[in-house]
C-alpha cells in the first residue's frame, strides 16, 4: 500500500496493524525521494542510518505514535556526524560533532530522520531561490517556488514523500512555504523549542516548528519538539502541555480578531474571496469576529529588516575560514583569508543582509536604526497584548497570493521582503502562529494564518483542527487525489 | 613648559573560576593546546552561551571591596571584530549595564596615599591565543583561553605618573588576590593592563590626545612603557606635530612603544545587546551572602595580627601585604603558639631571601606547608634556630621537603642533656687554661666553650641547653 | 549612500566589493535603507527597546567543568591545522 501523502496518524496505524514493517516504510520513503528528485527538496540523505534504525524497530515492541515515522529535517539543524549546510557553500563540508536538541528530542521519540532538506541560504529568503544547492520545486507546479526559507521541508511534505518535516521561522519561513505548498505549518511561542543546535540567523526571532499534513500531526510533533533546555538561556521554563489534548473542543463562542491595518483591498480579488469564505466557515462553527486595530503593524516589515540583518551580521561572523567550514584557496594573508572566504562562501542575499546589518549597527546609525527598530518592536508587541485582551486568536491570509514563478520577483530585494508582510509581526512579538490550507487561486494552494497569544499553541491547534474537520483543502494533493 | 601627564589604566583580571564565563570548559592554565575547548568556546554554528554565576559573585566581591555601585541586574553586549583567536567574530562583554559601577581604591606611593577612582568594572570573555613564532609563515591558534572570564577594571584618568600607575596596579592586584577572585599570577597572564597616556600643559584644561599601550603584564614594563610614551609625546608636540590617537604595543627588548599596524577606521565595534543572553539578576539573598562572606582584606589582617598575634605595625604590614605571605603566616601559626617566631622568620630570613633573589613570594620554591613544618620543627626543638637557617636555604634552592632535609643531613638537634653534659665536660677537661682564665674573670671566654661544644656537635646541640649546662659546670 | 560608507561597511563585514557587484550592492543598500527609513515616523518617546520577546531573567549555570577534551574532533574539522593548532596565514601585529 502506498505511503505517499499519509499522515503521521495514518502511518502509525499501518505500522501497528502490521500492514507495513518499519523497514518497508523507510525503504519506500527513500524510493519516493528518489522518484521525486526533480523537486530538489533534499541536500543530504541519511539512508543507511535510517534503514538501520528501522530494522532495529522491527525487532522491538515499541509502538509509540512517532516510532519509526520518517521525518525530513531542515538543513539548519545540526545533526551529529551528518553533513549540515544551511543551504550554503560556506558549510558544504561541515559535519557537526553534535545534534540540535530538537533533533535529539524527535529521534528519542522514535522519529527516523531521513535527510536534510534544502532551504534558502542561512534561512534568508522567501522562495528557496537563494540556496547554493539549487532551487526547490513546488510540487503544485514545475516552475513554481515552494516558498522559503523552509522550501525543501514544505515540498517534501506537500509531495507526500514524508508525513512531516521540521522547519524554522524567523519572519515566516514555516508559515509562508506551508501556505504556498498547501500544508500546515506552525511556529510556536518564542522559547518553546530550544535553539541549541539551530544555526542562528536572527537570535531573537528564530524558532523551530513542525510542518505536516494536518493540525493534529503538528500538535503530535510539537509535543516532542518542545522542551526546557538549560543549554539555551532563551528557552522557556513553562509547563509543556499535551498540545493535542483539547484539539477536538468546539470553538463556539470564541472570538477571532481581524486586523484593520492589514488592508486586504490591496490583494488579488481571488485571494480576498478565499479569505472571506474561510470567515464563513468559522462563523458556521460559532466563532465571533471582532475588528482589531494594531496601530503600529505597518512598521513591522521595516522593523524586521533592521533587527534581523543586525543580528545576522553578527551571528555570521563566525564563518571566517579559521576553525570550520570552507576556506578560500591559498590565502595570501589574514585579510585575504577573511575577505575571500566570506565573499566566495556566501551568496548575494546573505551578503546584502550582513551589509545592512553592519550598517544599522555602525557608530552614528545605531540610535536611528537599531535602537529605534527595537523600540517600535515593543510598540508592536504592546499592540498584540492589547488585542488579546479582546480576542482568542487573530486571523489573516498567510501570504499575499499563491506560489509565484521562480525568478519572477526580479532583482529588487524589497519585492521579496514584502512577501512576509503578514507573517513577520508574530516573530517580532514572539507569539505563536500557524498556517493551514484554506483554498486555491489559479489552482494553486494558499493558506490562512492564525496568530495566538503567548503560550497558546493548544488554542491555535484547536481552531485549526476545527477548520480541518469541516473542510478538505488540507486533503488535496498535487497529483489530484484527495487523501 | 611644564607638562602634565594624564594616565588611565584598564586592567583585565582573569577570574579564578573553575569553568569559563559561558561554557563548561576548564580555565586551568598550562594545558596542551586546544584541550580545554568546549563546543561553545569553539563558536560552532548553533551553540549558545550560558552565564557562570560564580563569575558574577567574584565581580561583586570586587565591587564591595571598592565601595562601588553594584548593579544586581546587568546585561551583555556584543563587541564585533575579526581576529583568529576570537572564534565567534565577536566578544561578549558588558557595555550598557556593567555589573560594577563607580568605586575607588586607595594607593600608596612612597609613603603617601592617594585615592584613585574607578569608573566601572565589567565582565567579559577572554579570547584565545595566537602564536606567531612557532610556524613558518603561519600563526597557530590555541582556543584554551577563549571564554575565560575577565573582569575589566577601568580607572578614571586620575593617575599622574608611572610610579602612581604601578602603585595602582599593585593595589588592584593585592585586592583581587585577597578577595580570592584572581591568583594574581602575572607571568601566567592572570592580570594584564592597557595604559592610556596623554599629556597636556599645566594651564590647559582640555586633555591631550591619548595613545593606548596594550597588554602589559609586568610592573617594570608598565613603568618603562609609560615613561617612554611620555617622552615620545612631548617630543612630538614640541616639534609642532600632534599626537595620533592610536593603539601601541610596548617592546620590552627595545624599550619603546610602537604603533600597531591596523587600518584607521579599523574598529567600529558595532556594540549591541546580545540577543542570546537575557539580563542576569543577582538576588538580594545571593548579594547578602557574598557581602557576609567577604574574605579578610589586608587592612583587616594587619589590625588582627597586631591585636591577636601581638605583632608590631611594621611586621604586620609586611606580612599582610601579600596574600601568599599572609596565608603562610596563618598556616605556620597553627603549628606553634609563638606567632612572634613566625613573624620574625617571615620578616627576617624569608624576606631577605626574597630580596636577594629579587622575586615575589609566589615565585619562590617555599611552599606554605614546608614553611609551617620548618616553624614546627623549630618550635618542638627538633632543630635549632641556627640549623633552621641552613634548612631554609636548602628548601629555597631545591624546594625539597623540610623533614626529608633534616633526616638526610642528620640535622636533628641534640637534646639529650646527658650527652651534652658529657661533651661539655670533655671540653672543659681539654681546655684547662681557658677554664682558669674564665674563672679568673674573663667572662667573654664563655662564648669559646659554647663554640667548642657546638663544633663538637656539628652545630646540632640545643644552644639553650648548652648554655645552661656549661654555666652549671663552669660556675660551680 | 556614498562610496566611502559602502567600502567601510564592506570592510567591517570582510566582504569584497568588486566592479561586478559594487554598484548593484550600493543600489540595493540604498533602497533597503530608504525602505526602513519609514521608522522615522514612529513616536518612540520613553519606549524601552525590546531586545528579546521573553521578559525574564537569565538562567545561569554552576561553576563546574563539564567539557571533555575534544581536540581531535575540532582540529579534524578545521580547514587548516596541525596536530595542536588551528593555522592561519602569519599575523603581523
Amino acid at each position: 500500500m502506498s505511503i505517499q501523502y499519509k499522515s503521521i496518524k495514518d502511518l502509525n496505524n499501518m505500522l501497528l496493524s502490521k500492514e507495513i514493517s518499519h523497514k518497508e516504510l523507510i525503504t519506500e520513503t527513500f524510493a519516493l525521494i528518489e522518484s521525486k528528485k526533480n523537486l530538489n527538496a533534499f541536500i543530504t540523505l541519511n539512508k543507511d542510518a535510517a534503514i538501520e534504525k528501522a530494522v532495529l524497530l522491527d525487532r522491538k515492541k515499541n509502538e509509540s505514535m512517532l516510532a519509526g515515522i520518517p521525518i525530513a529535517q531542515k538543513d539548519l539543524f545540526c545533526t551529529k556526524d551528518l553533513r549540515t549546510t544551511c543551504g550554503s557553500n560556506m558549510l558544504s563540508t561541515f559535519i557537526p560533532p553534535y545534534s540540535a536538541t530538537v533533533i535529539s528530542n524527535l529521534e528519542n521519540a522514535g522519529c527516523i530522520s531521513v535527510g536534510k532538506t534544502n532551504m534558502d541560504e542561512f534561512a534568508m529568503g522567501s522562495s528557496n531561490e537563494t540556496s547554493f544547492y539549487g532551487n526547490v520545486e513546488n510540487p503544485w507546479g514545475v516552475n513554481l517556488v515552494p516558498g522559503g526559507s523552509s522550501g525543501g521541508s514544505a515540498s517534501a511534505v506537500a509531495s507526500g514523500i514524508v508525513p512531516a518535516a521540521t522547519g524554522t521561522d524567523t519572519g515566516g519561513s514555516i508559515r509562508q512555504p506551508a501556505s504556498l505548498c498547501g500544508i500546515t505549518g506552525l511556529k510556536p511561542t518564542y522559547g518553546r523549542i530550544s535553539r541549541w543546535g539551530m544555526i542562528a540567523f536572527a537570535s531573537s526571532l528564530d524558532q523551530a516548528g513542525p510542518m505536516a499534513r494536518t493540525a493534529e500531526d503538528c500538535g503530535i510533533l510539537l509535543n516532542e519538539m518542545c522542551s526546557h533546555d538549560i543549554k539555551d538561556t532563551t528557552s522557556l521554563n513553562e509547563h509543556i502541555p499535551d498540545f493535542t489534548k483539547n484539539i477536538n473542543q468546539p470553538i463556539k463562542g470564541m472570538k477571532i480578531g481581524i486586523v484593520k491595518e492589514f488592508d486586504l483591498s490591496k490583494l488579488d480579488n481571488e485571494v480576498v474571496k478565499v479569505f472571506e469564505e474561510s470567515k464563513k466557515y468559522y462563523e458556521s462553527l460559532g466563532a465571533e469576529f471582532i475588528e482589531i486595530s494594531l496601530p503600529n503593524i505597518s512598521l513591522s516589515v521595516p522593523t524586521y529588516y533592521v533587527v534581523a540583518p543586525a543580528e545576522c551580521s553578527s551571528n555570521l561572523s563566525r564563518f571566517d575560514g579559521v576553525k570550520f567550514g570552507k576556506r578560500c584557496e591559498d590565502p595570501k594573508n589574514l585579510e585575504d583569508l577573511y575577505i575571500r572566504t566570506r565573499s566566495e562562501g556566501f551568496g548575494d542575499e546573505v551578503k546584502r543582509r550582513i551589509l545592512i546589518g553592519s550598517y544599522v549597527l555602525s557608530a552614528g546609525f545605531y540610535d536611528a536604526y537599531y535602537k529605534k527598530a527595537q523600540q517600535v518592536r515593543r510598540l508592536i508587541k504592546n499592540d498584540f497584548d492589547e488585542a488579546f485582551l479582546k480576542v482568542d486568536v487573530l486571523m489573516s491570509p498567510t501570504t499575499r497570493g499563491a506560489a509565484f514563478e521562480a525568478g519572477s520577483k526580479g532583482s529588487d530585494p524589497i519585492q521579496m521582503y514584502l512577501e512576509d508582510l503578514f507573517t513577520i509581526p508574530a516573530n517580532l512579538a514572539g507569539l505563536p502562529a500557524l498556517s493551514i490550507p484554506n483554498g486555491f487561486v489559479d489552482s494553486k494552494p494558499i493558506g490562512l494564518q492564525l496568530i495566538g497569544n503567548f503560550l497558546e499553541e493548544s488554542k491555535l491547534l484547536q481552531f485549526a483542527h476545527s477548520f480541518q474537520q469541516i473542510t478538505d483543502f488540507h486533503l488535496k494533493t498535487p497529483s489530484g487525489e484527495n487523501i | 613648559m611644564s607638562w602634565e601627564t594624564v594616565i588611565g589604566l584598564e586592567i583585565h583580571v582573569q577570574l579564578s573560576t573553575n569553568s569559563k564565563l559561558f561554557s563548561g570548559g576548564s580555565t586551568g592554565f598550562g594545558a596542551e593546546p586546544n584541550t580545554h575547548v568546549d563546543l561553545i568556546d569553539m563558536g560552532l554554528p548553533g551553540v549558545l552561551p550560558v552565564a557562570n554565576r560564580e563569575a558574577f559573585y567574584k565581580a561583586i566581591r570586587f565591587g564591595l571591596a571598592t565601595n562601588a555601585e553594584i548593579n544586581q541586574t546587568s546585561s551583555f553586549d556584543r563587541k564585533n571584530y575579526f581576529y583568529p583567536d576570537l572564534p565567534k567574530g565577536y566578544q561578549i562583554t558588558q557595555m550598557a549595564m556593567p555589573i560594577v559601577g563607580k568605586g575607588s581604591i586607595k594607593i600608596d606611593v612612597d609613603g603617601s596615599e592617594k585615592i584613585i577612582n574607578i569608573t566601572r568594572a565589567h565582565l567579559e570573555e577572554d579570547a584565545g591565543k595566537s602564536i606567531h613564532d612557532l610556524f613558518d609563515g603561519e600563526t597557530g591558534v590555541d582556543l584554551n583561553r577563549a571564554g575565560t572570564p575577565l573582569l575589566e577594571i577601568v580607572s578614571e584618568p586620575e593617575i599622574s605618573n608611572a610610579k602612581e600607575a604601578v602603585a595602582y596596579f599593585k593595589a588592584v592586584r593585592q585586592l583581587v588576590t585577597f578577595l580570592d577572585i584572581c591568583d594574581g599570577n602575572m607571568a601566567q597572564g592572570s592580570m594584564r593592563c592597557d595604559v592610556n597616556v596623554s599629556i597636556k600643559k599645566q594651564e590647559d584644561e582640555k586633555l591631550g590626545t591619548r595613545a593606548e599601550i596594550k597588554n602589559i603584564n609586568s610592573f617594570k614594563f608598565i613603568e618603562r612603557a609609560i615613561n617612554f610614551e611620555i617622552e615620545r609625546q612631548i617630543r612630538i608636540i614640541e616639534s609642532g606635530e600632534s599626537v595620533v590617537q592610536e593603539t601601541r604595543l610596548y617592546d620590552s627588548v627595545k624599550n619603546e612603544t610602537r604603533s600597531m599596524r591596523s587600518k584607521e577606521e579599523a574598529n567600529d565595534y558595532r556594540y549591541f545587546p546580545c540577543p542570546d543572553l537575557l539580563p542576569v539578576v543577582i538576588s538580594d539573598n545571593e548579594f547578602n551572602d557574598i557581602k557576609n562572606n567577604l574574605p579578610e582584606l589586608p587592612d583587616e589582617k594587619e589590625k588582627r595580627y597586631m591585636s591577636e598575634a601581638n605583632l608590631e605595625e611594621a611586621e604586620a604590614k609586611i606580612i599582610s601585604s601579600s596574600k601568599t605571605m599572609a596565608n603562610m603566616f596563618e598556616d605556620a601559626c597553627s603549628k606553634t603558639d609563638d606567632s612572634k617566631l613566625v613573624a620574625n622568620w617571615l620578616v627576617g630570613d624569608v624576606s631577605a631571601l626574597l630580596n636577594k633573589d629579587n622575586i615575589d613570594i609566589e615565585e619562590s620554591k617555599l611552599s606554605s606547608n614546608n614553611f609551617a613544618t620548618l616553624i614546627e620543627r623549630i618550635s618542638d626543638k627538633t632543630i635549632s634556630g641556627k640549623i633552621a637557617k641552613s634548612v631554609l636555604e636548602e628548601v629555597w634552592e631545591s624546594g625539597h621537603d623540610v623533614d626529608n632535609i633534616i633526616k638526610d643531613k642528620g640535622l636533628v638537634q641534640i637534646q639529650d642533656e646527658s650527652v651534652l653534659e658529657e661533651i661539655a665536660q670533655k671540653i672543659i677537661n681539654d681546655n684547662p687554661s681557658q677554664v682558669g682564665a674564665y674563672k679568673g674573670g674573663k667572662d667573654k671566654l664563655f662564648g669559646f666553650f659554647v663554640g667548642q661544644v657546638m663544633k663538637e656537635t656539628q652545630g646540632k646541640a640545643n644552644p639553650k641547653s648548652v648554655n645552661d649546662i656549661l654555666k652549671n659546670l663552669l660556675d660551680s | 549612500m556614498d562610496k566611502k560608507t559602502v567600502t567601510t561597511i564592506a570592510y567591517l563585514s570582510r566582504i569584497a566589493l568588486d566592479e561586478d557587484n559594487e554598484d548593484k550592492i550600493t543600489t540595493d543598500l540604498e533602497n533597503i535603507i530608504k525602505f526602513v527609513d519609514q521608522l522615522d515616523n514612529a513616536n518612540v518617546d520613553g519606549v524601552e527597546p525590546l531586545t528579546n520577546p521573553l521578559e525574564k531573567k537569565a538562567q545561569t549555570r554552576e561553576d563546574k567543568v563539564t567539557a571533555e577534551n575534544r581536540k581531535e574532533t575540532f582540529l579534524d574539522r578545521a580547514p587548516k591545522s596541525n596536530e595542536d593548532y588551528f593555522l592561519v596565514p602569519r599575523v603581523v601585529e
